[in-house]
């Protein structure tokens, strides 16, 4: 419930570009998708999750489009747009130099 | 095709695909903004389903792993938590939420202050008047002082007097400017003008005209061009060849039809022919000058060459001097070299030029420079009012959101953040002060009308004041800044809230009323010091302007009326022919039946005239050392002084025995008889003269009482007059005293001097009560906006107080009711009440005592006989301070005494 930290909050778009990279998801998909790929270590609030979504759409990272589940039911499905393809790129990269870094840190610090 | 450029255009295919997706990125951003603004309902609807259809994705998970419906809804919604929370920070992730917010707080804050329209019709009103009191103020401000003048480059503009230490601010003899002219570099270019009035005849009536005759390069040195024609040259200053005249725009269209074949045309002037070799275009401003001061602005018709007629003499001064520094000049060293110049023409001519130094001033400091104190006041008063009314309108919202606590706190429960409260806070305070900057705007439209009209005669560039686009672009900022600045302290005192407290504690007495009460309290105490530093500068103003009308004047202004003649020189060649005008015309007009006493002179009491004459011999007598005497000279008829009500105290006035034959007669007034130090001035004699024969003797025969140049210089000046038989004059005053209708006495004046020479104009008709009244009016128009503003302060310190003070007794009524149920009489409560509020007064009217002793010596020259620290003054401060506190706090009081205990505790 608690409004996520600027280094949670940027490490969860990170996790939501990732985890939509591989196709077009609705917003439990991707919260659900977080849980499993991290043996249920990340819970996405979805107090955390929406207000995210929403700001990676206006910024353009994301795009949205409603369409049906295989259930039928309608959803709300995000994929990346071409921009947020290369914004996940620098990201990404920009995780790895921080986390080597606070590995190399903890490892030899 | 090479490898490089392969390499190239592969570069150049990814530079545009690149481009192209951030664009479509910011066109995506775009619109989805867009979007969220205008379909805000829609974009609303859609976050609903997403969140239901995530709600329900969760319960259908809860069920396969086997709950029953209801535990499943319930471990969802209670893993969701708040959905008002999450949609409202949705919102905020939108970014939009800035506009969208700005709107929807608009319909809210709109919404909320019409629900209380007193609260916001005192709010408007106090912004309005204050708002639009300082935009007139700084209207004024900007085409007076701000504003650059309207000549080429007017920062180079410098002006030139002489200085002797009789004299610290003189004009300019003729020759000493031509040999300045020739030698000084420090200019680029140097002019020299005059006064010449001139009257125009044979086109329709005869009119005098404003004029002034200027030396070469006039218009080139203002960096003006005429219109049609030339300027002057050199050659048109040679005595013989001055009969050439450039004519305003005015007179163009007024008096010779805008014919464009006008130059080279004969006018008659002074009924001498003059050619005309210019137009000047319109809105030509007169850059104002000291000798016979014509104001600054569109007020000169005429200019004609300056010819040197007499290269000897340097004694007269009479010319004001104009010039254009070169670039990088400045006015000190400008000063500097013409003072080098002046020492060198001291050496050449000991006798004119010893004993004068030269003062260099800037053209604006010299137009505006003695306007700028009483500016300078009043945009400071102004700025006070405005000060007071943005802590009123803080107090009266603090009051507002303390009520308001509840609603707020309500909204913030439901997910509001606390910068969203304070946005929407700010969004009311500034949509009250954009409500006050409209009705402000308008006022300020109608106040510098009103101000321009009261503004006093000679005040400097008032044709150049108008409300126009900096100004409004300005009352916009002090709008948005007010709005900032009163909302700002409520917005973030009303935002603090406890989500608890309130909600718990539910009654309007609970919300930490202590803290705001004490911030509420240091309000009221800095509303009332603000009002008592401005009602001390009224105060101050006020005493001394009934000082200056109390001042005996030396004169009787009442019933008399006057009036401006000039007998054109070629229709009246000799002092005969003069006499026999002037004669003829008193003789006429005291014949009128309720004439009392009518008269002519050189000049009026209280209309400028400095004219000097020095060097004057009285057997017996020395000047101080390094001195002369010297004293203004006047020209008077039988009947002037008593036309005038000036006393005579000693001797006799003019008659008829005073006759251009007869022995040479002075009256002078008591200021000069003062350079008698050794025996009694009645009866003695003076000359002017060296080697003076029989004739150059004058014999004082009257003493009359003391005329000051202007009412509030400190002492008259020594002055003589001679009787105008013996030096008649071709222009001159003439005074009429009667129980007559001033229009009728105008009418016999207009008849009898028509009578006498159809061509004659006669100028500038008034009563010498309006002669007067223009010498107080800066005096009057300072008092009265002061007055205004303080008056304006008062009332908002009176609503302040009376808010903090109601305030405080609906927190306390519950104790009212209970004491008045206990036995406690009404006096009683009343004067608990009074003495809560008479704390507050009395700790701002103290402090604004200290504050307004420190202030009132900015007032400077503006006082008359009054000391910044007046007692009187501060007294009645006081006194008016703390009754009218104690007013404001009544009210409530009175409102304590009728607490009904029952009500009071159902209330809470």
């Amino acid at each position: 419930m608690s409004r996520p930290s600027d280094l949670i909050q940027g490490t969860l778009d990170l996790l939501i570009l990732k985890t939509i990279s591989t196709g077009p998801k609705h917003g439990w998909a991707i919260a659900k998708r977080i849980e499993q790929v991290s043996d249920d270590a990340l819970q996405v609030t979805q107090g955390a999750l929406y207000p995210a979504l929403h700001r990676l759409e206006q910024q353009g990272w994301i795009s949205a489009k409603w369409r049906k589940t295989e259930t039928g039911r309608e959803a709300k499905f995000y994929q990346l747009t071409k921009a947020g393809a290369a914004q996940f790129e620098r990201e990404l990269a920009q995780w790895e130099r921080l986390s080597n870094a606070i590995g190399l840190v903890i490892r030899l610090a | 095709m090479t490898h490089f450029a392969k390499n190239r255009s592969l570069a150049l295919r990814e530079f545009w695909s690149r481009l192209g997706m951030k664009t479509r990125r910011w066109l995506g951003v775009l619109w989805m903004r867009a979007r969220s603004v205008f379909r805000s309902s829609s974009v609303e609807r859609e976050l609903e389903k997403e969140l239901s259809f995530h709600l329900d994705q969760e319960i259908e998970e809860g069920r396969a792993r086997g709950l029953s419906l209801d535990e499943a809804r319930w471990t969802a919604l209670r893993k969701l938590g708040g959905i008002s929370q999450i949609q409202e920070e949705c919102r905020d992730m939108r970014r939009t939420d800035f506009l969208e917010n700005l709107t929807r707080d608009l319909r809210y804050a709109a919404r909320m202050l019409a629900h209380s329209p007193g609260f916001t019709l005192v709010m408007v009103l106090t912004l309005a008047l204050s708002i639009g009191a300082t935009s007139a103020i700084v209207s004024v401000i900007e085409g007076v002082l701000l504003r650059p003048l309207p000549y080429r480059d007017p920062a180079r503009l410098v002006r030139v007097f002489t200085s002797s230490t009789q004299f610290p601010k003189f004009p300019m003899n003729p020759n000493d400017f031509r040999d300045f002219r020739a030698r000084l570099h420090s200019f680029e270019s140097f002019a020299a003008y005059t006064r010449s009035d001139l009257q125009l005849s044979g086109t329709g009536e005869a009119i005098r005209l404003s004029g002034f005759s200027v030396t070469a390069g006039f218009f080139n040195v203002l960096g003006l061009n005429p219109a049609m024609g030339r300027e002057f040259e050199r050659n048109d200053e040679l005595p013989g060849r001055g009969h050439v005249a450039i004519v305003s725009d005015k007179v163009w269209r007024t008096r010779m039809g805008a014919r464009r074949d006008v130059l080279g045309q004969r006018i008659l002037l002074n009924a001498e022919p003059y050619t005309v070799v210019g137009v000047m275009p319109p809105g030509v401003q007169h850059p104002g000058n000291m000798y016979h001061a014509v104001m600054y602005g569109d007020t000169v018709d005429i200019w004609t060459p300056f010819t040197f007629t007499n290269p000897q003499n340097r004694g007269e001064h009479y010319l004001d001097g104009i010039a254009r520094l070169r670039p990088g000049v400045n006015a000190a060293q400008a000063q500097n070299e013409m003072n080098a110049a002046m020492q060198q023409l001291a050496k050449e001519h000991p006798d004119g030029d010893s004993g004068w130094d030269v003062l260099v001033i800037p053209e604006h400091t010299e137009l505006v420079g003695r306007s700028q104190r009483l500016l300078l006041v009043l945009l400071g008063a102004v700025a006070l009012v405005l000060l007071l009314a943005c802590v009123n309108a803080a107090n009266l919202l603090l009051a507002r959101a303390t009520a308001r606590q509840r609603e707020l706190s309500v909204r913030a429960a439901v997910g509001a953040s606390r910068p969203r409260l304070i946005q929407q806070l700010l969004t009311e305070s500034v949509l009250l002060a954009a409500m006050g900057a409209v009705l402000g705007a308008a006022l300020a439209m109608a106040g510098v009308k009103a101000l321009v009209a009261l503004l006093p005669a000679d005040f400097p560039r008032a044709s150049d004041i108008h409300v126009d686009a900096p100004v409004f672009l300005f009352t916009l900022a002090v709008a948005a800044g007010t709005g900032l600045f009163f909302g700002m302290v409520p917005a973030l005192h009303g935002s603090r809230t406890d989500l608890r407290e309130p909600l718990h504690e539910g009654g309007r007495s609970a919300m930490s009323s202590r803290g705001t009460l004490r911030l509420r309290s240091s309000l009221v105490i800095s509303e009332v010091t603000l009002a008592c530093v401005l009602l001390i500068g009224a105060a101050l103003m006020l005493r001394s302007f009934v000082n200056l009308l109390k001042a005996d004047p030396g004169f009787r202004p009442e019933q008399t009326v006057t009036a401006n003649i000039s007998l054109p020189e070629a229709n009246y060649k000799d002092g005969k022919a003069r006499t026999r005008f002037y004669e003829g015309l008193l003789d006429k007009l005291g014949s009128v039946p309720g004439v009392i006493a009518v008269g002519a002179s050189s000049d009026l009491p209280w209309t400028g005239w400095d004219d000097n004459a020095g060097g004057m011999k009285i057997p017996g007598e020395e000047p101080p050392p390094h001195q002369f005497f010297h004293a203004r000279y006047h020209a008077a008829t039988p009947g002037y002084f008593r036309a005038l009500g000036i006393p005579m105290l000693r001797g006799r006035e003019f008659d008829d025995h005073d006759t251009a034959d007869s022995q040479k007669v002075f009256i002078i007034n008591e200021a000069m008889a003062r350079f008698w130090q050794h025996s009694d001035a009645l009866g003695r004699r003076l000359t002017f003269e060296d080697h003076p024969k029989e004739k150059d003797w004058m014999t004082i025969v009257g003493i009359v009482g003391d005329v000051k140049d202007a009412p509030k210089n400190a002492a008259a000046e020594p002055g003589f007059w001679w009787p105008m038989s013996q030096g008649p004059l071709s222009d001159f005053s003439i005074a009429i005293r009667s129980n007559l209708e001033p229009k009728v006495v105008a009418d016999h004046l207009r008849a009898a001097a028509g009578e006498l020479d159809p061509n004659l104009a006669v100028s500038d008709i008034r009563t010498m009560k309006e002669v007067a009244a223009g010498a107080y009016a800066t005096s009057r128009f300072a008092l009265l906006l002061v007055a205004l503003f303080a008056a304006l302060a008062l009332v908002l310190a009176a609503i302040g107080t009376y808010g903090v003070i109601a305030y405080s007794v609906n927190q306390r009524i519950h104790e009212f009711g209970v004491r008045m149920a206990l036995g406690a009489r009404p006096s009683d409560v009343v004067r608990s009440v009074l003495i809560n509020g008479m704390k507050l007064a009395l700790a701002g009217t103290l402090l604004g005592t200290v504050l307004g002793l420190a202030l009132s010596r900015l007032l400077g020259n503006l006082l008359y006989e009054v000391s910044p620290a007046d007692p009187v003054a501060i007294g009645a401060t006081c006194v008016i301070t703390i009754v009218v506190a104690a007013l404001a706090c009544y009210v409530p009081a009175l409102r304590a005494t009728r607490a009904n205990p029952m009500t009071a505790l159902r209330a809470d």
